[in-house]
């Protein structure tokens, strides 16, 4: 009798587990793209990394991105170079930004069936070092049961100090620059 | 020498000064990105090596490897093709990865050296040089480990 009942326990354990990870569904980013761009009067700066990796787990919302600095490529070499430098991100000491967030309508999101949803996405986003949190609004698409993922980041560079104090830097680059990303999975 | 004399070379001078001034500022601020696959080799190893090397201590290795201004060190990898990629870019990216080890080599190619890629096959031995941009870890928001990082690369061997 004992041993029954020790074993129905088991069972219903090993059960419970598989169905935790039946539920867990994280799928993983296969291509990203993170485009920095910046525009001031004096001129635009673009650059873009394709080297970012993330995950998004679909049951939960939950989404992370790790994003290689140094990979950010510009047109020239010398606007790269000072975007990796101590005074401004300091890509050395800190080779990654990451972004750990949470979809809150997930639910509302159908991986089964074709479409674009609108979702919020919340989190902390570190950069150069130095957590932030953000509320911004991202897209995903499913088409045929692929997943991707776009949204628009609006950084504000002196929240992660990234300081541009003196020189052509504080004059050519804008305070709050656009962060586009773009994911399939 | 007469004043006005005097005040024509000091003009000259200033004039030469102005003029390399100019050009040293104007080469700095076009100057062309590096071009890695002409630029020696400091290191290299297997993939695993580098792999392990950061997975022992990452802030050493990133010491070692990343520079300051971005330009980070040109490395020679040699491992075994694990996965073979495109990037948005439409870059080749090919993975080099032991099937023992827990992260690999990530290598993103070029649009000029992308067609270098088309005869390799899952599970061929290459090498590869390139730079890298960043090291493997493990990372526990993505639960899971990141490859090492390298770019602009382009095939060394075949075999």
């Amino acid at each position: 009798m004992k041993k029954t009942a020790i074993l129905s326990i088991v069972a219903v354990v090993a059960i419970f587990l598989t169905s935790i990870t039946a539920s867990a569904q994280k799928i993983v980013s296969s291509k990203t793209h993170f485009k920095f761009f910046s525009s001031t009067p004096a001129e635009d700066i673009e650059a873009n990394n394709y080297k970012a990796f993330g995950t998004l787990e679909t049951s939960t919302g939950d989404l992370v991105f790790s994003v290689p600095m140094q990979s950010f490529e510009f047109e020239k070499a010398l606007m790269q170079e000072h975007f990796n430098s101590k005074k401004f991100l300091n890509t050395k000491a800190n080779p990654k930004a990451k972004l750990v967030a949470k979809i809150a309508n997930i639910s509302t999101v159908n991986f089964n069936q074709d479409g674009t949803y609108l979702v919020n996405v919340s989190g902390n986003l570190t950069i150069n070092g130095v957590t932030k949190t953000i509320n911004e609004k991202a897209t995903i698409n499913v088409v045929g049961g692929k997943v991707s993922l776009i949204s628009t980041l609006n950084v504000t560079l002196a929240d992660y100090e990234v300081a541009f104090k003196k020189g052509k830097p504080s004059t050519n680059i804008a305070k709050t620059v656009e962060v586009t990303v773009e994911a399939t999975y | 020498m007469t004043k006005n004399k005097i005040f024509k070379i000091v003009l000259i001078v200033i004039g030469i000064g102005i003029l390399i001034g100019g050009s040293i500022g104007y080469y700095m601020f076009n100057k062309p990105a590096r071009d890695v696959q002409n630029t020696k080799t400091d290191f290299s190893y297997n993939a695993s090596e580098i792999v392990n090397e950061y997975l022992t201590d990452a802030q050493k290795a990133n010491n070692k490897y990343l520079d300051e201004t971005g330009n980070s060190k040109v490395l020679e990898i040699s491992g075994t093709v694990a996965n073979i990629t495109e990037d948005f870019n439409n870059q080749k990216v090919i993975l080099l990865k032991d099937a023992s080890d827990k992260a690999g080599v990530s290598c993103t190619f070029t649009s000029e050296t992308n067609s270098n890629t088309k005869n390799v096959k899952i599970g061929d031995r290459i090498s590869i040089k390139g730079v890298i941009r960043s090291g493997a870890s493990f990372d526990e928001d993505l639960e899971m480990y990141e490859n090492v990082i390298i770019e602009k690369s382009n095939i060394i061997s075949n075999k």
